[in-house]
């Protein structure tokens, strides 16, 4: 069975933003919400590192936990998804969300923060697949056209990936297998002592 | 093992213990930098929201129902063993007024608020578990979207009342050493003789001051979930709900005990606090040095009156305790 | 009341839709690109197979490829188009650039078909107010008052203003008109990106553009990038650039900023801004200490080596570090990186550029790679990574200062090579311009006409300056602004005069722009709405020298129209369309951009533009799926064997098929396969030493030394002139490679396995330029005093594109005391050039809301400004703005940064009500150009905006 994850190589991502504006694009999300975003940690320095964070589709959802309407559902595709028409915006899956992935559309005063949006792995929602009310709700129903999220699709350097778990995770090691044998090959003959990389922090 | 973000995190947070700085970094929630504005977008996890997640679920849900159930249970045991406290001696038909018209407005004011609010809150803790097969998921879900907005506009509303009664009953409530007598007998529940009381007796003077402080609690940490556009921290969201919802929790036990004593647990209470007059007997039997400071006092001036009542008061009080 | 309208509950729901997904479980959603090559692939996710939803969804929908309009990668774009209404944007999996992959500013490119922020209407300024107008009234108008000024002042007092995002057939247009009108005070924005790349690497081998390509960058032992940040201004490039990391190719970063690129980087080098000479001197002084030259390389195919090392020989390891502030040890670590991994590519911007010797800057990254035999090569060459979408092409053919379309300058025998391919009576075209001598600069008098015209960079002066010192008629009275944005110019307070001052300003653009609101101007103001490339069509031609087709997505917005068929407008208005689009079918006022292309094709013989028919491009836009994405060769299918885009040169004409040059100069391959040598551009001999290449020919050159440039003559001597056709012989008699419109030279010289440009050396020693040996001389703006009399900037001259300009004046005064911290400029990867179009599309403007300032923690504690506060940044020459403070690591102490996307303030007042009603871009903000001085390179006025001085004060 196939279990929609997200995974980003660190090594490749350099916080270009189009996977924020992808998501965008293709779901028409409003200004201030964005269902993706880019994090840069030690920016400017030596470490910097960027990631591509959105919701990850969890096996066992905070959010989904914590929702007093129990408005959250999973697909059979692994795609954490919820009910806007259930949603009362309460705002306790941003609390319990460790990735920041539930975003709201108004300012919240007295609460009144809308519906909660996020990443729907480009999967829609519960409205009927292609109809207007789940792409205005819901942004476009990807999956239903056998197309991957469009932010992973379009990752500047492939740094993105989507897909069943299983096989993004097999291609991310090999991917990250090969890069240590060749960058070790490299550092054989080059002259810097260290190549920055997974090799080093891997072994670090 | 692989750097698989955040596959593997979700699946075994332990297997990257030893990962680089960058993950302990990220799993300690240090601010990097983000092209997306927003409270803690630079953030790439917080942590403690499955913390928050878990007492809230676990803890608070959990150890809530049974207090809210034992509570309800423990004032069904205790009418069914004592039944009503009723008048000892007959009604004198002389009435007294104890609770002027500002004092009942103010009462029924925030006891309606804070009974809508206790509604809806619980209705968010427990709905789901309790409601939603009940009445069905889209029924439920359409009640609770009113109860959030109906619980986070009385909030405020409810905050004034706590701090208008704060500010009238706060003479009234303050604690003498009369009090500790009226503990020690449980407000009569122990022994067979009604224990002195003033204008207020410990019992309501507890409840004054649990409003006040749980209130307190309450209220702050309420108007702060209620304003998420301040852009607070999800750190302090979390705790601001802990807080509520135990202190919350403790008023409506509180609530419980009062309601009970206010209504069928005492004759003459409701009567009182609704026309605002209680009949001498009533006065006599619970609160026999008010009384008695009020009957005195009808030959002293009104301006001297407060201070008078108190000092009378004080002086019987004292009495009483030698006595005992 | 909340709406329930769902019948069935959510699970009953989401299981329906499950079993329409379950092709999910298959192998379908596998990462397609898997196979293809290996873990290394990018090409990760491909479009499964379609459902039956999937199917009746899209039987409305059309597919249009298009190529995104915002750097020159050329990713492809694929639009989803109902019912005229643009609806989805796919990515492109097939193209070979980007393999799907875009930027932000790609993936937000569907915005263009909202453009809910752009001019929408004709505008005119009346009183200080806008007022709409209609098109015929506003060309009437404007042609009216340039006519006026024409009769005045004479042709070149108008100043027609190109752009880089014009496609191909309009930026030749566009020079064409500017021929027509009679003036070379034309130009565009290569002006100020990458003028220094093309005269310094033209200069040294023949072409000035991108050798190689991003996908050959995979073939690369080593990168390195010097002063140039792809993570933000080439993101997808980044993909190509990993893929050669991955597989072990260390990357090197030299910048003075530890940016987004250097945080991928193996080695980051901080340099001092504006010491990329000692730097490179370095790294050579390294290579020749120990040997590592190709010395094979250089005997054969390169000139006046001995003279750089000589040069180099003074650059020991401790003075370079001296002044470039690099240790020592940093510069062997490259250097040996570099010499021990072959070939190595050699990647440069803006950072390198634009500088007062930008021009020496890209001569020492050529020599570099000479030294090392890195060129003509795959993995190799000087991959100059180039800004806007088309700033390649319109380099190529379009508005250009200097030159007529294909580099053939301004000569005589340049001019009517082109009124015969336009088919129009030299004499004539020679009158439409001014006929007085004026200073060429060099100690003689020429007619405007043989003179580089006013570069965009001066423009300024070109108003402001006293009339008697400009070489030309008179001041410039009217600009056109045709899709610039001029905040990406220096001197704004100058600027505002110089618009203040103009008799007539007109803004032809998708965006107001900065230009309708700088200046206080009450009337003669116009804004005329063009239309995007997304809303019209033809050729673009993108960094590696590709050409690729662009569809058209959406018809013209609003009122807006295509820069063609604006230029047909004024063309009929002031009285040339006729004989200017003689060859050119013109329907309902719209040029058939086919036609044009045909007509460069025609004529454009120099760098080979005349094989890519439109037809052939056509091919290649609609077989992306067919090239291989290391090679760029397609492997079988209709374009078989021929390489994306043709790049140039594509040799010969059309039913020559020649499969476009990948790698320029590459020998390994037959010329007539897309190899090459290095251009016999600069004669046969130097000093009495020959130029031609040395023991060194193309595979399969029947020439096995070196040879001049091909004309009929040569063919003669050759005893190939028979190999031409007899029709071919009559149009090349008396002809060369460049100007036989038959196309036969070259057809001949290549089956012979020649280029037809001749087989010489490449020339480390440029003499006709100020410095003929590359050297270092200190920014204008410096605040190393010692640094400037060590190496001091050059004289003042008098006249240079037609003014004067000044150099030792400026560099003379010591401004370090009063403007102690070096400045430096660049991009973010959110917006692109002036910023308008991207700050007006919502998407991108929310990521980046603040103009800002990147300052260090030290001298922020300095200024006493913390991060997020506002801060005054003063220059030199009395411009300042109000930004807000970045503090950060990522600018070394004493330097600060500025993106140099932001406008509509100035100077601590936001302009957002001068714009016209709906068009305030949704992010405004300082210029940092507002700060940015004077200083211009001494062979192409290139702009210096990489160094200058300014000072912090709180706000």
């Amino acid at each position: 069975m196939a279990r929609m994850k997200f995974i980003c190589d660190d090594d490749r991502c350099i916080e270009c933003d189009a996977c924020i504006t992808a998501c965008k694009n293709e779901n028409e999300v409003p200004w201030g919400v964005n269902r993706r975003r880019v994090v840069t940690l030690n920016d400017g320095k030596a470490d910097e590192t960027s990631i591509s964070v959105a919701c990850m589709h969890c096996s066992d959802a905070p959010c989904a936990q914590v929702c007093p309407v129990n408005c959250f559902y999973t697909t059979e595709d692994g795609v954490v998804l919820h009910d806007k028409d259930l949603c009362i915006g309460c705002g306790y899956c941003f609390y319990a969300c460790p990735f920041g992935a539930p975003q709201f559309p108004q300012d919240g005063a007295f609460g009144n923060r809308g519906k909660m949006d996020k990443c729907t792995f480009c999967a829609g929602g519960p409205e009927e697949d292609f109809s207007e009310a789940e792409f205005e709700k819901y942004g476009r129903n990807r999956l239903a056209e056998g197309k991957l999220p469009l932010c992973a699709e379009m990752c500047s350097t492939k740094a993105l990936l989507a897909g069943d778990g299983d096989v993004i995770s097999k291609l991310f090691s090999q991917r990250a297998v090969e890069r240590q044998l060749n960058q070790e090959e490299s550092d054989n003959s080059a002259s810097g002592p260290k190549l920055w990389g997974w090799k080093t922090a891997y072994k670090e | 093992m692989f750097r698989l973000f955040p596959f593997l995190l979700l699946l075994s947070t332990e297997a990257l213990a030893d990962e680089r700085t960058f993950w302990r970094q990220a799993r300690e929630g240090v601010e990097g930098y983000s092209a997306v504005v927003g409270v803690e977008t630079n953030k790439l996890i917080q942590a403690t929201g499955s913390q928050w997640l878990y007492i809230r679920n676990e803890l608070i849900a959990g150890t809530g129902a049974w207090v809210l159930a034992l509570t309800v249970f423990a004032l069904a045991c205790f009418y069914l063993i004592r039944g009503k406290v009723c008048l000892t001696e007959p009604r004198s038909g002389e009435m007294i007024e104890r609770w002027n018209k500002k004092e009942r407005w103010l009462h029924f004011y925030t006891a309606t608020l804070f009974i809508i609010l206790a509604i809806t809150g619980l209705s968010l803790l427990f709905g789901r578990s309790l409601i939603i097969d009940w009445v069905g998921h889209e029924a439920f879900a359409n009640y609770a979207e009113y109860a959030k907005i109906i619980h986070n506009y009385a909030g405020p509303l409810f905050s004034v009342g706590l701090v208008l009664m704060g500010l009238i009953w706060f003479e009234d409530n303050k604690f003498r050493k009369i009090d500790g007598l009226w503990f020690r007998q449980l407000g009569g529940f122990i022994g067979n003789k009604h224990p002195s009381a003033g204008r207020m007796n410990g019992g309501e003077k507890a409840w004054f001051w649990l409003l006040m402080t749980a209130g307190f609690l309450v209220t702050v940490t309420g108007l702060n979930l209620d304003f998420p556009n301040l852009e607070q921290y999800r750190l302090v969201m979390q705790i601001s709900h802990i807080i509520h919802s135990v202190a919350a929790l403790l008023l409506i036990v509180g609530a419980l005990a009062h309601i009970y004593i206010g209504t069928i647990g005492t004759e003459g209470a409701l009567e009182g606090m609704i026309t605002g007059k209680v009949d001498k007997t009533w006065a006599k039997q619970h609160h026999d040095l008010w009384l008695e400071t009020l009957e005195k006092q009808s030959s002293t001036t009104c301006g001297e009156r407060k201070h008078t009542t108190e000092s009378i008061s004080q002086n019987k009080s004292e009495t009483l305790l030698k006595k005992s | 009341m909340k709406l329930i309208k769902r019948s069935t509950s959510v699970d009953n729901k989401s299981k329906n839709k499950l079993n329409r997904r379950t092709f999910l479980k298959h192998s379908s959603l596998a990462a397609g690109g898997v196979a293809l090559s290996g873990s290394l692939s990018f090409a990760l996710m491909e479009k499964a197979e379609a459902t039956e939803a999937e199917a009746q969804k899209t039987a409305d929908i059309k597919r249009i490829r298009s190529v995104c309009t915002h750097c020159a990668v050329g990713c492809g774009v694929i639009a989803e188009v109902e019912n005229g209404v643009w609806t989805g944007q796919e990515p492109a999996f097939d193209h070979p650039f980007n393999l799907g992959a875009h930027c932000a500013k790609g993936a937000a490119v569907r915005e263009h078909g909202h453009g809910e922020r752009r001019l929408k209407y004709p505008m005119k300024r009346i009183d200080g107010k806008w007022k709409r107008i209609d098109w015929q009234q506003a060309i009437d108008e404007i042609g009216d008052k340039i006519l006026a000024i024409r009769e005045q002042s004479g042709p070149d007092s108008v100043y027609w203003l190109g752009s880089s995002k014009h496609n191909n057939e309009q930026s030749y247009l566009f020079r064409k008109f500017a021929a027509f009108w009679g003036s070379n005070n034309i130009d565009h924005q290569a002006r100020i990106c990458h003028s220094t790349t093309v005269a310094g690497v033209a200069n040294t081998w023949g072409y000035g553009a991108m050798t190689n390509s991003f996908n050959d960058i995979h073939n690369s032992k080593a990168i390195l990038i010097i002063g140039g940040n792809p993570a933000e201004a080439h993101p997808v490039s980044m993909q190509h650039i990993f893929k050669a990391k991955e597989s072990g190719a260390p990357l090197i970063v030299i910048d003075p900023r530890f940016t987004r690129t250097a945080a991928h980087a193996t080695q980051h080098i901080r340099l001092r801004p504006g010491t990329d000479v000692p730097l490179i001197w370095g790294m050579l002084w390294h290579i020749f200490e120990n040997g590592w030259e190709d010395k094979q390389f250089i005997q054969q195919r390169v000139y006046g080596m001995e003279a750089i090392r000589k040069e180099v020989s003074e650059w020991t390891p401790d003075k370079v570090e001296h002044v470039t502030g690099v240790p020592e040890a940093e510069v062997f670590r490259a250097t040996k990186t570099m010499a021990t991994h072959r070939p190595g590519t050699f990647i440069w911007c803006m950072g390198g550029t634009q500088h007062t010797i930008g021009n020496n800057n890209t001569r020492a990254y050529c020599i570099f790679q000479l030294a090392l035999g890195n060129m003509g090569i795959a993995g190799g060459g000087t991959n100059i990574f180039r800004g806007h979408d088309n700033v390649q092409g319109a380099t190529d053919l379009g508005p250009n200062a200097h030159t007529l379309p294909a580099y053939y300058g301004l000569t005589e025998a340049a001019w009517k090579h082109w009124a015969r391919v336009w088919d129009i009576d030299y004499n004539w075209l020679s009158k439409r311009f001014d006929t007085a001598l004026y200073d060429d600069g060099a100690g003689g008098k020429k007619r405007t006409m043989n003179m580089s015209g006013i570069p965009v960079s001066r423009w300024i002066d070109g108003v402001l300056e006293k009339p008697e010192l400009i070489a030309q008629n008179d001041n410039i009275h009217a600009m056109v602004f045709w899709g610039h944005a001029p905040n990406s110019q220096t001197r704004s307070p100058e600027m505002k005069q110089a618009m203040d001052k103009l008799d007539l300003l007109v803004v032809i653009d998708p965006y107001p722009t900065n230009s309708a609101v700088l200046n206080d101007r009450p009337d003669n103001t116009y804004l005329l709405p063009a239309c995007t490339q997304f809303e019209t069509y033809g050729s673009l031609t993108s960094s590696n020298r590709s050409l690729q087709w662009r569809d058209q997505v959406i018809e013209p917005l609003f009122e807006s129209r295509p820069d063609h068929q604006i230029l047909y407008q004024f063309a009929e208005k002031l009285g040339f369309a006729e004989p200017m689009f003689k060859h050119i079918r013109v329907e309902n006022e719209i040029p058939s951009i086919e036609d044009i292309t045909q007509e460069f094709n025609h004529g454009a013989w120099t760098i080979g533009y005349t094989g890519q028919s439109v037809e052939r491009i056509k091919k290649h836009q609609q077989n992306w799926h067919t090239f291989n994405t290391t090679t760029l060769k397609a492997e079988g299918g209709p374009c078989d064997g021929e390489y994306f885009g043709l790049p140039w040169p594509c040799w010969g004409t059309p039913e020559q098929k020649h499969p476009g040059t990948p790698v320029l100069y590459d020998t390994s391959k037959p010329v007539a396969e897309g190899g090459l040598t290095f251009r016999a551009r600069f004669g046969i001999e130097h000093d009495g030493v020959s130029l031609l290449a040395d023991g060194s020919y193309s595979k399969g050159s029947e020439i096995k030394q070196g040879y001049p440039e091909f004309s009929a003559d040569l063919l003669k001597q050759l005893g190939w002139w028979d190999d031409l056709t007899p029709a071919e012989k009559q149009l090349a008699e008396g002809k060369n490679w460049k100007t036989d419109l038959s196309g036969g030279i070259q057809r001949v010289a290549i089956k012979h396995g020649c280029a037809p440009f001749g087989n010489a050396k490449a020339r480390c020693i440029v003499w006709q330029f100020p410095d003929p040996v590359p050297i270092h001389r200190e920014p204008l703006y410096s605040n190393r005093r010692d640094m400037v009399k060590k190496f001091p900037t050059y004289k003042d001259r008098k006249s240079f594109y037609r003014l004067p300009t000044r150099y030792a004046s400026i560099q003379h005064v010591d401004y370090s005391q009063d403007y102690p911290l070096t400045m430096t400029s660049g991009r973010l990867v959110e917006y692109e050039g002036g910023g308008e179009e991207t700050r007006s599309n919502p998407w991108l403007a929310e990521l980046q809301q603040h103009m800002f300032v990147e300052i260090h923690p030290a001298d922020a504690n300095n200024a006493g400004v913390k991060h997020g506060e506002q801060v005054w940044v003063e220059g030199p020459e009395s411009g300042r703005i109000k930004v807000m403070a970045f503090v950060t690591e990522r600018v070394g102490r004493g330097l600060v940064f500025m993106p140099f996307h932001f406008a509509g303030h100035y100077e601590g007042q936001n302009l957002a009500d001068r714009y016209p009603e709906g068009t305030v871009p949704y992010v405004l903000g300082e210029s940092c150009n507002t700060v940015f001085t004077y200083g211009y390179d001494a062979v192409t006025a290139m702009q210096e905006t990489k160094v200058s001085l300014c000072r912090l004060r709180k706000a």
